[in-house]
């Protein structure tokens, strides 16, 4: 008897069962991550904060304590009051008032400031930096950078009187910096204390339309089934790349991945639309509200209110002044 | 383009929502109309595709990649009064839940990527198009230019909203509260980077991605059947009788 598949070998490599060296793949060669990995790492980051929110909504801490209806006006008028605010003094007040409700929501304070810190502001920092220069913002002199003297050339061309650093710029870029960092601390702290699902329907007491909290409320859900949907995608063609095909070939692809994936939200949309009719949905939604605030959500939602109507009339005082 | 708290002065963003209030009526009540009771699911999908649409990365020039917003093909494919609803949305769970674009800059950056860019896409797409077949290459290259259009008159939008920020909200010497650059400079950096570089992206796939649908799906897209039926009198289509 001949055996039926004498022709597939197991080669000696895998028989071995261990590596000696990388596997030589494509992407190893290459430092710099292509839009291949870049999406991939985008969807597991946009899975890894996602968890993480879920690990702080459900610590027992103050802010998780509170109605989320009380919570959320509060946040709102806190940030309109700061958006208002011109003192630098009162902004560091409400940035450190910030890091104080995150203590106390047992919210991990280095990994909140390293949140805050990490993405926004330095980007407001990279915009707002050329402020400090007199260049762009003509000033008192803080610190001189460079000082070729009255009437210096370069060849030809006249060098101007100097770059130096400007008291008022720094104060420029120490106040946008600052109400940038305390608006985002805040509003981080809105969404790190609650649950997605009640945050949405306390946007039922701004009376926003039914429609939208509850397509809100669908949506959240169903992006994690499409950020799937892409990973997967990416996985796929990552799994296949052995050497990267020519870039208008690459754009064709995603261009065509996006327009499947528009295809099958729709069509997912129309068999969810089918299942709801077949439970009995008639087009009018019900919201199933169980708020309940007790004595400890009046007290801080009115104290939030005060803090933030405060800020706002200081802020038209230092105007009047 | 998502602008965050502290860009804007009070003037500019309270004025934004004003502006916006309305909007956000109108959407929804021209959206009920032809959607019934489908709407919430319909704008749900459409509003998770909007947000996911943000995490396709193109490849482009220089071993680098970018990322469209999407909001000229949404409006195409759904019409532009739904794309202010999805677009809004996907803001609203960007800037709620993942702290993306700001609380008091919401109803700007609605402005500027949920009406600004639908409208000018949509009408873009619908005035270069015109009347031909759906597969035809023109609404291919019309898909493009609205892409492109939309994304950069909408960053032209958002340098204006924060050029005028001097101007509007100062100290009595004269130091800016807000975004402290002028239209001089808000306006070119917003518009050159966009026109040479995101808007290029955003061109790319709103044109590949409408090929696609366009090839494989065409009933989806807004208008569809009207065109079809506009232009049954002259031509009937054996393979679908109805639309004809």
């Amino acid at each position: 008897m001949t055996e039926p598949h004498t022709c597939m070998q197991i080669p000696a490599w895998m028989k071995s069962g261990e590596t000696t060296e990388e596997c030589p793949s494509y992407d190893n060669k290459r430092r710099k991550k292509n839009f291949i990995q870049k999406s991939i790492s985008g969807v597991f980051r946009f899975f890894d904060e996602s968890l993480q929110n879920e690990k702080y909504i459900r610590q027992k801490g103050f802010l998780q304590s509170l109605d989320p209806r009380v919570k959320l006006l509060s946040i709102i008028v806190i940030i309109l009051g700061v958006s208002m605010t011109r003192s630098i003094e009162v902004l560091l007040l409400m940035y450190i008032l910030s890091l104080i409700a995150a203590y106390f929501s047992k919210i991990d304070l280095f990994f909140f400031i390293k949140r805050i810190w990490l993405f926004i502001p330095v980007f407001a920092g990279i915009i707002i930096l050329p402020v400090i220069f007199n260049v762009f913002m003509p000033g008192d002199a803080a610190i001189v950078l460079i000082s070729p003297g009255q009437g210096a050339h370069l060849g030809p061309a006249a060098l101007p009187g100097g770059l130096t650093i400007t008291w008022q710029g720094l104060i420029t870029a120490t106040r946008f910096i600052l109400r940038v960092v305390t608006c985002v601390s805040f509003a981080v702290l809105l969404f790190l204390t609650t649950r997605h699902s009640v945050l949405f329907k306390s946007l039922r007491t701004f009376h926003v339309p039914k429609i939208y909290v509850l397509t809100l409320d669908m949506c959240y859900r169903y992006i994690f089934l499409f950020s799937g949907m892409i990973r997967d995608f990416y996985m796929a063609k990552k799994s296949r790349t052995l050497k990267p095909l020519p870039m208008i070939k690459e754009q064709k692809w995603v261009g065509e991945r996006i327009g499947h994936t528009l295809i099958k939200s729709l069509k997912t949309g129309e068999m969810v639309h089918m299942a709801m009719v077949s439970r009995g949905f008639n087009g009018d939604a019900k919201i199933m509200d169980t708020f309940c605030a007790n004595r400890r959500d009046y007290i801080s939602g009115v104290f939030s209110v005060i803090l933030g109507v405060s800020l706002i009339i200081f802020s038209q005082i230092t105007i009047i002044h | 383009m998502h602008i965050p708290d502290g860009y804007l002065g009070p003037i500019t963003f309270i004025v934004m929502y004003i502006i916006m209030i309305p909007i956000w009526i109108y959407a929804g009540y021209k959206v009920q109309n032809y959607l019934r009771s489908r709407q919430i699911p319909y704008l749900a999908m459409a509003a998770a595709f909007t947000f996911v649409i943000m995490m396709f990365n193109v490849p482009i020039p220089g071993g680098s990649s970018g990322h469209a917003v999407g909001s000229a093909l949404v409006a195409i494919i759904l019409g532009p009064w739904a794309a202010v609803i999805t677009t809004s949305v996907a803001l609203l769970i960007q800037c709620l839940v993942f702290g993306d674009g700001g609380i008091t800059a919401f109803g700007a950056n609605c402005f500027n990527m949920g009406v600004v860019i639908p409208f000018v896409g949509y009408y873009t797409y619908k005035y270069i198009s015109g009347k031909t077949p759906i597969t035809s290459n023109l609404r291919i290259a019309a898909a493009a230019v609205a892409g492109w259009l939309g994304l950069s008159v909408a960053a032209g939008v958002a340098g204006f909203e924060m050029g005028i920020q001097p101007a509007l909200e100062h100290t009595a010497a004269g130091v800016p509260l807000y975004m402290p650059y002028g239209l001089n400079i808000t306006l070119p950096a917003m518009l050159i980077a966009h026109c040479c570089f995101f808007s290029i992206v955003e061109a790319l796939v709103t044109a590949v991605a409408f090929a696609y649908i366009a090839r494989s799906d065409p009933a989806i897209i807004f208008d569809y059947k009207k065109e079809e039926a506009s232009t049954a009198g002259t031509k009937k289509n054996p393979e679908n009788p109805q639309v004809s």
